[in-house]
């Protein structure tokens, strides 16, 4: 169909060249290349990747098309949710989205994504029900094939660690005064005071305080939003177990050199701290691992079990869904290059760490495989993955999925950010105030009783 | 502007034109032929064409969908003045608003101020000057994010950081800078002058530049002081640039957003939150477009407000 | 670069330069040349000193975002090589091709407008001042996704710019700034060289690039360096118009090196680099233009 377009598009140059007065030449072909693939037998997909990770997936789809004959033209875009509005608005919506999981209830709500029939999905039994859960919306239907789970954990200095002589840490105290030794026993030995403890994207912005941060809500048994069943929720946040939690959150801020100073204004890309050598423990998602490996060596970057809270050790989980486009024309497709990518095979191509011709490094993009039979400690042969597994396992929780969060998570880190800002801040109150704001948005986005 | 309420006088002929032209006045000429009417729009449409196409019609959709829930895909939903009552009842965008205006009330003066002083610091030709100049000029063509980290870093908030060893060095205990809620605001205002001014003093050379030399002559045959000649040569001709960097702050002072993007995201505790940072996290990455074009229309009309006003106000300084 | 000491060679005395600007500086082993001394000197370090650290960290194989250094600690091509694999080159050049294109495009556009409105009078000048103006007041994110279906598909004309450098040549050109300056300035022009020229018959075009034109070189030097970096830094633009990676800006792709983990701070710093030295040349260019030449007198009214 896009072809058609192409003599109209050159005349459109022409006209165009005759307006500006330089360059001209070197642009008609940028323009065709990409819409070129032929035919029906193909589909647009799109991920929210860098060039690591559109690696990866390339090496996926190059798999599929070799085995279908199906060709992917796969787009890597960056501002995801700009250029998805774009071509909405101009009801031309890729054939297949894979993005976070987390996007499912905006995605529904905005009428992006198609419903799935997961009874009719080859290979649905490979997933286990509790994951395909996940996926419903509001409506109780499934909308999205998972494709890859994670959960965050925690990666501590091995060598800093040893040097001090200390254990793992195995609870909170324990997390907190390793903390505190990195930052006053010079842990690198140099007889410098120029490390710290902790990296913590502590900046409101994009919700990354609450993203780090819920998961010691969650271990003091604290609860954000609670659903009560069919589809509606309650704010739950203004709960002792949360005080508890946030108290404990402030005082890692408020210890001198147990959070990296600063962090209060921070996002995760101003916090290179970890792979610098400048910070030893860091609460994040395990797809740093390699990264960190690359630049500090394998040896030296350690999981630990995540350190139990005064109630639970929960982490905070995130994950990836395949959607379907909803102005997309290729039912047939869609399904099968979801069927291919949640079997065993697309999964370990797509946990592997290759380099391509252009030198670029893979970087996976199935964190914890869906797909049950797949053992990642094998694959990855790697023991500290085993242990990113067990903690997503045993015990690991979501934001809601199937609402817009976005809202909430921004007012959570708007109200963290502030308690952590002030070391005599009024934490019932910081609290109390998260609180009201959410039963404002609830009542607004009509999700209460 | 005044251009438009002299349009009635037609008495004066280019003769006497000629005596009353001065700074700041376009020539006036008229002709009864209609086809000179048409001359100024002939230079104009091309401006007017293209941004008909690529500014004013997207600007008018941005208006439309200040009244709509927005839905891409699904087609928006008129929700009338919803997003606007939203807005405004938003706590949080009010201190924004006091925020703005703080900012961009200390950001204007401040780089105003330093952009003059620099401009008449470093006017002339030698080549040392020349390599000032240059050296100045560089914290504009560096990339906002860049200016960030690099302040970042400076602004670290220990002893080890490199503000804080200058401030120890001089006696002065080591700051919080952007860590501390009563602070963060005013260091940001810091980095808007310090990208602001070399902006500024470019606008201002080129004023200085303009300055009709013979007059700095003639005021020395009359053994005019330097400070007189700043006040009453200088100033007077450099109307036109204090004009454009007026409006210019007017215009962009509002939506201020990229300094503080990149510094401390509105953060520690909303301290440093502006109209178009708040407009981001609600709008944009609640993914509510509605409010948020609601939200920059509301600065839309503010801003504009503001240029209007800037513009009566530098106009009218020319004219006495 | 050796004319100019030549140039300064054949000027008869220092008293000439004294009228050269507006505090009468003079050559000489004087107070107030000690004082203007120490506060270039100042002027200098404040406002150059971190770009030091750039340079020095884009060749610095362990960059640490960190710390300053103002020379690199362990020199290394390491970074440059890194943002070479990385395409960086790749999108140097579609960042010059939109610059070029939309720069050239956006003088043309903005000294047409400013002539007719510093040159001319009509009814709704000061209305259309405004509309320009106004183009600047709009947040770009909240005129994204009508401007990207523009992008997609030009009214009327029916044409698809996405994927071209026109996607982006064409929304900047018309920019409030250059407009206003341009106008501004234009309006200082006085009218007697104006009115000379019409007795002589001087038309429309050849008064706009004769008369007025030549008069306006430092304005023109301003607009050349604010539009250039105006358009080098657009992101969103560049984004909405791209059809795939490939099409992506410097500017685009610096955003990306600066989420990626795998990036280091130096290879971060050999983009910053590279995206500020075009910037950097122009405004080198352009200087001349901002120092009072042999010209000077020439606007005398």
């Amino acid at each position: 169909m896009k072809n058609t377009m192409r003599p109209r598009r050159f005349v459109g140059l022409a006209i165009a060249a005759g307006l500006v007065v330089s360059v001209a030449a070197c642009s008609s072909e940028s323009g065709e290349d990409t819409s070129g693939s032929s035919g029906e037998q193909s589909l647009e997909v799109w991920t929210r990747s860098a060039a690591e990770s559109a690696a990866s997936y390339q090496m996926v789809f190059d798999a599929f098309t070799e085995k279908t004959g199906v060709e992917i033209d796969y787009q890597p875009v960056q501002e995801f949710d700009t250029q998805l509005q774009a071509r909405a608005s101009q009801k031309d919506l890729p054939d297949v989205l894979i993005n976070d999981a987390s996007s499912l209830g905006n995605y529904v709500a905005q009428g992006f994504v198609l419903p799935i029939d997961r009874e009719s999905i080859e290979g649905e039994g490979d997933i286990s029900d509790e994951t395909w859960e996940q996926n419903v919306g509001l409506d109780g239907e499934t909308y999205g094939i998972p494709w890859s789970r994670q959960a965050n954990v925690t990666i501590i200095r091995k060598d800093w660690r040893e040097n001090l002589g200390l254990e793992i840490p195995t609870n909170w105290e324990e997390l907190a005064s390793l903390g505190e030794a990195f930052a006053t026993q010079d842990p690198d030995g140099n007889g410098q005071a120029d490390t710290y403890g902790m990296v913590v994207p502590g900046s409101a912005k994009s919700g990354y305080i609450a993203r780090w941060g819920n998961s010691y809500l969650w271990q003091a048994g604290a609860e954000i939003l609670e659903a009560d069943g069919d589809g509606y929720y309650t704010s739950a946040i203004d709960s002792p177990e949360a005080e508890e939690g946030m108290t404990y959150i402030r005082d890692l801020f408020c210890t001198p050199g147990v959070v990296v100073p600063g962090s209060v204004n921070l996002t995760t890309g101003e916090t290179p701290f970890f792979g610098q050598g400048t910070a030893g423990i860091y609460l994040t998602g395990p797809y740093n691992i390699s990264s960190f490996d690359t630049l500090l060596g394998a040896e030296n970057v350690e999981v630990i079990p995540m350190p139990e809270g005064p109630e639970s050790n929960t982490t905070f989980a995130e994950g990836e869904n395949i959607y379907f486009g909803a102005s997309s024309e290729k039912a047939d497709l869609q399904k099968q290059l979801a069927e291919f990518l949640v079997t065993q095979e697309a999964q370990e191509i797509a946990m592997k760490v290759e380099t391509n011709e252009a030198g670029v490094t893979s970087q996976p993009v199935v964190r914890l495989p869906v797909n049950e039979n797949v053992d990642v400690a094998a694959v990855t042969g790697d023991d500290r993955w085993a242990i990113v597994a067990e903690d997503y396992a045993n015990d690991s929780k979501t934001f809601p999925w199937n609402i817009d969060f976005n809202s909430f998570r921004q007012i959570l880190a708007d109200g963290m950010n502030a308690m952590v800002a002030d070391c005599s801040s009024d934490i019932p109150a910081g609290l109390a105030s998260i609180d009201e704001q959410f039963q404002a948005q609830l009542e607004a986005m009509d999700l209460v009783k | 502007m005044t251009s438009d309420t002299l349009t009635g006088t037609t008495a004066a002929g280019p003769a006497r034109e000629r005596s009353r032209s001065r700074a700041g006045r376009p020539p006036r000429r008229r002709r009864p032929t209609t086809w000179r009417s048409f001359i100024p729009w002939m230079f104009l449409a091309p401006g007017l064409l293209l941004g008909l196409i690529f500014k004013f019609y997207p600007m008018f959709e941005g208006f439309r969908m200040s009244t709509a829930k927005v839905q891409p895909f699904l087609g928006d939903i008129y929700v009338g003045l919803d997003n606007y009552t939203r807005v405004l009842g938003d706590e949080r965008f009010r201190d924004a608003l006091g925020h703005t205006i703080i900012l961009g009330l200390t950001q204007t003066v401040g780089a105003l101020v330093l952009g003059a002083l620099l401009a008449l610091l470093l006017e002339g030709q030698a080549r040392r000057i020349w390599f000032v100049r240059t050296a100045v000029f560089l914290p504009v063509v560096t990339a906002l994010a860049v200016v960030g980290e690099l302040w970042r870093i400076l602004y670290f908030p220990t002893e080890s950081g490199f503000l804080n060893q200058v401030l120890g060095f001089l006696g002065i205990p080591p700051q919080e800078f952007l860590s501390d809620p009563s602070t963060a605001l005013g260091y940001i205002a810091v980095v808007g002058i310090w990208t602001g001014a070399p902006y500024n003093m470019v606008i201002i050379l080129a004023g200085l530049t303009g300055i009709d030399r013979s007059l700095y002559e003639s005021a020395a045959i009359d053994g005019v002081s330097v400070k007189q000649r700043l006040r009453y040569i200088v100033l007077p001709a450099l109307r036109p640039a204090i004009s454009v960097v007026l409006t210019l702050a007017a215009i962009r002072s509002l939506r201020t957003f990229t300094e503080v993007y990149v510094l401390t995201g509105g953060g520690p505790a909303g301290s440093t939150e502006v109209w178009m940072t708040r407009v981001y996290s609600l709008g944009f990455q609640a993914n509510d477009l509605g409010v948020a074009s609601a939200a920059s229309v509301l600065l839309l009309l503010a801003t504009l407000g503001l240029t209007v006003l800037v513009r009566t106000l530098t106009t009218r300084k020319g004219k006495s | 670069m050796t004319l100019i000491p030549a140039k300064r060679r054949e000027r008869p005395a220092a008293a000439n330069t004294q009228f050269d600007s507006a505090l009468g500086w003079r050559p000489g082993f004087t107070v107030s040349n000690v004082v203007r001394f120490v506060l270039c000197a100042l002027a200098v370090t404040v406002f150059a000193v971190p770009f030091l650290t750039i340079i020095s960290g884009a060749f610095d194989a362990n960059a640490d975002s960190t710390s300053l250094s103002v020379y690199p600690v362990s020199p290394s091509l390491e970074p440059m090589q890194v943002a070479t694999e990385k395409g960086v080159w790749g999108y140097f050049a579609n960042s010059l091709v939109i610059v070029g294109g939309g720069l050239v495009l956006q003088i043309a556009v903005s000294i047409l407008a400013a002539y007719a409105l510093a040159r001319h009078r009509f009814r709704g000048q000061s209305i259309v001042l405004m509309l320009f103006l106004l183009t600047m007041m709009l947040p770009e994110e909240v005129i994204a996704v009508p401007l990207a279906q523009v992008i997609g598909d030009i009214p009327l004309l029916g044409l698809n710019l996405r994927g071209t450098p026109f996607g982006v040549i064409l929304p900047v050109a018309v920019w409030g700034f250059s407009i206003l300056l341009l106008t501004e300035f234009m309006k200082e022009i006085p009218d007697e060289i104006e009115e000379a020229a019409r007795l002589d018959g001087v038309g429309e075009l050849r008064m706009l690039w004769q008369i007025i034109l030549p008069l306006c070189t430092p304005v023109i030097g301003v607009v050349t360096i604010f539009g250039f970096m105006m358009i080098w830094d657009q992101y969103l633009l560049p984004l909405i118009a791209a059809d795939s990676p490939d099409d992506y800006t410097l500017t685009v792709a610096l955003s990306i090196l600066r989420v990626d983990a795998q990036v280091g701070t130096g290879v971060l710093l050999v983009g910053a680099l590279l995206a500020l030295l075009p910037s950097l040349i122009i405004y080198l260019l352009m200087q001349k233009s901002l120092i009072r030449g042999i010209t000077s007198g020439a606007t005398k009214g």
